[in-house]
């Protein structure tokens, strides 16, 4: 979409835009105000509407019926508007962040940003039990994409805004800006030293000076001072950080599980399919109220020490199986917060049965409930300094720091030693999305794939037979072949096996048949499909290729890993780093290269 | 040679006229947004406050119904839907109370009173839920609080309801001293009417200072003369003063104004009666009269002593039964005047240790009365 044209300006002006546009700084610096307050402002739009439209939905709690109709409603409504109209703004919006970020430049166009907006409003609104951050920031991080397109910034600077209105959002949907700019250093961009730092922090401080000047200083949950009643406690905390992670892993594994399993449904249903999870929410929501919406009403309770044991046991429960469902199907919200109210829940049953049995040398379940929302964070989304931060800002209280730390930590280590990929990954990877774990674009000096990628030397079918490829391959001194088929590449061929199974007299054999042996034969190096990405460091293809014993790899796109952008070789690697090697590896004479 | 690979176009410069254009459109959307989120906020403030106005009203009610649990959930949602009003969350916070649920009530008060230290409503429901929680000392601390505490306009009524139920909590614990300093200071308020005033003056009583409660009720005689319960007032006093005849003078005139409800007057006459009966050391007895009234409160303490402690402490029940019998013979051996000093006191002495080791019981309320006076 183009700028808005105006006519002739006064030169004066004219002149101070232009010097304000070539210091990139005090642009910079510029746009993370604005983007702070427009973002503050779009998300605490969003929490009000949202917040009227539950009211409104729900004006009567009376009626069971209505628990089940309205959600259902709701994810109807919803899946028929991101199916037909927003098919971006589906799912929770981190990982989509990322892939704008990493794939395509930071583009996220108006329409995801508005569609995000509606259709989460109507989610939430309709008692669908999913988070509002990850959907804010989507709609941050997009409101700066939109900005800095229309302000025709560069590729480089647009890149650097989107993760800067992530944090703004982050701060006002949550109420805590210092966690907010970790968040967005850490989910979005995967480095906590990226250089937006400062424009991040700007915005987010931003983004909730707005939050504070519209709504007050309400914090997201009124929390009782934190008290650590003897050492002895620590121990408890302890076994709330292992009770904490394997929750999170339940919640991890049964939403990707679900999410699997949905992914598999054909596409024509897609729009009909958050129906099931709003159907789930209803039935449950039937039964138990408190199930409907995302939960932080539930959250203060027990915060404030309401808690009835079998109760809280239950609403976890719940909240981990309503929670999945929902998401996997494919209704819009997002799943830190209920990770969050998973966490308390977790932490208040805990606590209980702790004070129940040590009333003298423990705290009220209050206080487990308030660490087991970081644990459950720090398990779930696997952050767990952004979680100590979040839980501290949410409290204002040091002496919640050590329990923790204590209880994050070994939460965090469970979940990672029982589910290997972290959620936003694992999300995105069934998406089809291979996006960075640390973008080698955030390091200076590093030398990516990028400088290094040539075009590939054509490929090979799957269906052919080693005999039909045997001259070309063999003559040449390229040692692997990219191997494709009409959905895109599937695999690397190396020319030896092809010359191996020649002198075995196995011609007739297909190359996806030989592709299988040579797996076979390569036992634990084999990797089904061994790739770089553009932006990895060349260090990365290094490592692989000493992996997989491929001295070429195939550069695949990040929004499809089939889509071949071209190859590198070891010898333009080695080259890059300044190391004479081309002699050695002639098959650049080759006239496929 | 290598064939590069091309890269994605950047975006096109926008022209300075563009970028000053998209600058405004930005400016004109956070103003827009600005009004309205602040109009949006302002309506959702409002119908929320409205709204959680209507659910504290029905919790009220389903409280005074009697329907605790319901209330408790109204209570709540009011408090979830307007946190900044703390009498919803105070409502809740005593209806969970209500509930038998004071841990969790003193949850919710925390919070309230960490905002609000002052807050006069919800020091008060504090000092409620700890007294319930037998935490006496606490509670008594918020009682203070909520006593001296802030409260709305037109709620100085519960402040004092905070003081009489920080001295009913003093006069359940038999702090007498701290009884007697928070009496004091409403001793002469003139807002109290008569029925608090004779209350006043009952909980003097029990604050061991008989003689402020006796100026309490001649003063509300003086205002009504046929107050029957000044007058049982008085008359409790005076027991408490050991002034047994004044006492029984007091009830038959209680009596008389109340001849109808004379089930309770007339156990305190009887009392009174045993008392008169009993009492060694009232003015005017003969000499063998005061012997016998004391060998009798003796034997009568004894017994007394004896059935509390002849499962506790059977051997010191054995040993007291010898040093009582040994007591009353030798009093027949020495003068009437020794008897009586000798048995009063080994009576005060068994008194004293049955007040150490026994509860009360109210079987026993002439011999206390005696022993009070005695004491005196």
């Amino acid at each position: 979409m183009r700028a808005i044209r105006i006519p002739a300006l006064p030169q004066r002006l004219r002149r101070a835009v232009e010097d304000l546009r070539r210091k990139e700084d005090r642009l910079s610096l510029l746009l993370s105000l604005v983007i702070g307050a427009l973002v503050g402002l779009v998300v605490v739009a969003f929490i009000l509407l949202t917040g009227r439209l539950t009211t409104i939905m729900y004006a009567s709690v009376g009626s069971g019926w209505q628990r089940i109709l309205v959600p259902t409603l709701g994810s109807l409504i919803t899946g028929y508007l991101l199916y037909k109209y927003f098919p971006l703004a589906r799912g929770s919006g981190i990982q989509q962040t990322r892939a704008a970020l990493f794939i395509h430049d930071g583009r996220i166009s108006l329409r995801s940003v508005v569609g995000k907006f509606v259709t989460t409003t109507i989610s939430l609104a309709s008692g669908i039990p999913l988070g509002r951050e990850g959907p804010a920031v989507y709609m941050g991080s997009g409101l700066a994409s939109v900005i800095a397109h229309r302000l025709g910034l560069s590729r480089l600077q647009i890149r650097s805004l989107v993760p800067v209105g992530g944090a703004a959002a982050f701060a006002a949907a949550f109420n805590t800006p210092i966690a907010a700019v970790l968040f967005s250093l850490q989910a979005i961009v995967g480095d906590l030293h990226a250089p937006i730092l400062g424009s991040a922090v700007l915005a987010s401080a931003t983004s909730w000076v707005v939050l504070h000047l519209v709504l007050g200083d309400n914090p997201l949950f009124h929390v009782p001072a934190f008290h650590l009643v003897s050492l002895a406690e620590l121990g408890v905390y302890v076994v709330l950080g292992i009770v904490g992670g394997l929750s999170s892993v339940a919640y991890v594994k049964l939403l990707l599980w679900l999410r699997a399993a949905f992914t598999k449904l054909p596409r024509a249903s897609l729009w009909i399919q958050p129906v099931a999870g709003g159907l789930t929410v209803g039935i449950f929501g039937y039964f138990v109220p408190q199930v409907l919406g995302v939960g932080y009403d539930q959250v203060e309770r027990v915060l404030n020490g309401d808690v009835v044991l079998k109760a809280v046991i239950i609403l976890a429960a719940l909240k981990i199986i309503t929670s999945s469902v929902a998401y996997a199907s494919g209704n819009a919200g997002g799943v830190l917060g209920p990770s969050l109210v998973i966490g308390s829940m977790v932490g208040a049953a805990v606590g209980s049965v702790a004070h129940m049995l040590f009333p003298a040398s423990t705290a009220g379940p209050g206080a487990y409930a308030l660490v087991g929302m970081g644990a459950a964070f720090a398990g779930t989304i696997r952050m767990p300094l952004t979680s100590v931060i979040m839980v501290f800002e949410i409290t204002r209280d040091y002496r919640v720091i050590a329990p923790l730390l204590i209880s994050n930590l070994i939460a965090f280590y469970i979940s990672q030693k029982l589910q290997k990929e972290p959620i936003y990954d694992a999300l995105a990877h069934q998406d089809g999305l291979h996006l960075p774990t640390r973008p080698s674009g955030a390091l200076p000096g590093i030398r990516r794939v990028s400088t290094a990628i040539r075009e590939a030397p054509g490929s090979l079918s799957p269906e052919t037979t080693v005999g039909e490829v045997a001259e070309r391959v063999t003559d040449s001194k390229f040692e692997s072949w990219p191997v494709a088929d009409e959905l895109g590449l599937v695999g690397m061929v190396r020319t030896r096996h092809i010359a191996a199974a020649v002198k075995q007299g196995r011609e007739d054999m297909t190359i996806a048949r030989l592709m299988q042996i040579a797996r076979r034969s390569d036992g634990e190096r084999s990797v089904d499909m061994p790739h770089v990405h553009n932006d990895q460091p060349l260090s990365r293809a290094l490592a692989r290729m000493r992996d997989n014993g491929h001295k070429v790899l195939p550069v695949v796109s990040r929004a499809n890993a089939r889509i071949m952008l071209g190859v590198v070789t070891l010898a333009d690697i080695l080259e890059e780093y300044g190391v004479e090697r081309a002699d050695q590896l002639d098959y650049r004479d080759h006239p496929d290269i | 040679m290598k064939t590069p690979i091309a890269q994605p176009t950047p975006p096109p410069a926008a022209s300075v006229s563009e970028f000053i254009a998209t600058f405004a459109v930005i400016l004109v959307a956070i103003a827009g947004l600005l009004l309205f989120d602040t109009a949006l906020a302002t309506a959702d403030t409002s119908a929320r406050k409205a709204l959680a106005t209507r659910e504290f009203v029905l919790g009220e009610r389903l409280i005074a119904q009697g329907k605790i649990e319901e209330g408790v959930e109204r209570f709540r949602a009011a408090s979830t839907l307007d946190g900044e009003n703390s009498a919803y969350g105070v409502a809740l916070a005593q209806a969970t109370l209500a509930d038998g649920r004071p841990r969790a009530a003193e949850q919710m008060l925390l919070p309230l009173l960490e905002r609000d230290p002052a807050n006069g409503t919800a020091n008060l429901a504090m000092g409620r839920v700890l007294s319930r929680e037998g935490r006496n000392d606490e509670a008594k601390s918020y009682y203070h609080s909520a006593i001296y505490g802030l409260w709305p306009p037109g709620a100085e009524a519960r402040r004092t309801e905070a003081r009489f139920e920080l001295i009913d909590l003093l006069a359940r614990t038999n702090s007498k001293q701290e009884l007697l300093a928070e009496l004091l200071p409403i001793q002469d308020d003139s807002t109290n009417d008569a029925a608090q005033r004779k209350r006043i003056a009952h909980l003097f009583v029990v604050a061991g200072a008989p003689m402020r409660a006796v100026a309490i009720y001649r003063e509300v005689l003086r205002r009504d003369s046929r107050d029957a319960d000044a007058y049982v007032g008085l008359a409790d006093a005076a027991l408490s003063l050991g002034d047994f005849a004044t006492a029984r003078t007091d009830l038959l005139a209680a009596q008389k104004l109340t001849p109808a409800d004379s089930t309770t007057l007339k156990a305190r006459l009887i009392l009174t009666d045993s008392v008169v009966e009993l009492d060694p050391t009232q003015v005017g007895l003969s000499l063998p009269e005061q012997v016998r009234r004391s060998r009798n409160l003796l034997q009568l303490t004894h017994a007394s002593v004896r059935k509390c402690l002849g499962t506790q402490a059977p051997q010191v029940a054995a040993a007291l039964d010898s040093a009582a019998n040994m007591q009353l013979v030798s009093a027949a051996r020495v003068g009437q005047a020794q008897s009586i000093e000798q048995n009063i006191s080994l009576a005060e002495q068994l008194w004293g240790l049955r007040r150490s080791r026994c509860a009360p019981d109210r079987k026993d309320g002439a011999l206390a009365l005696i022993h009070n006076r005695i004491a005196q």
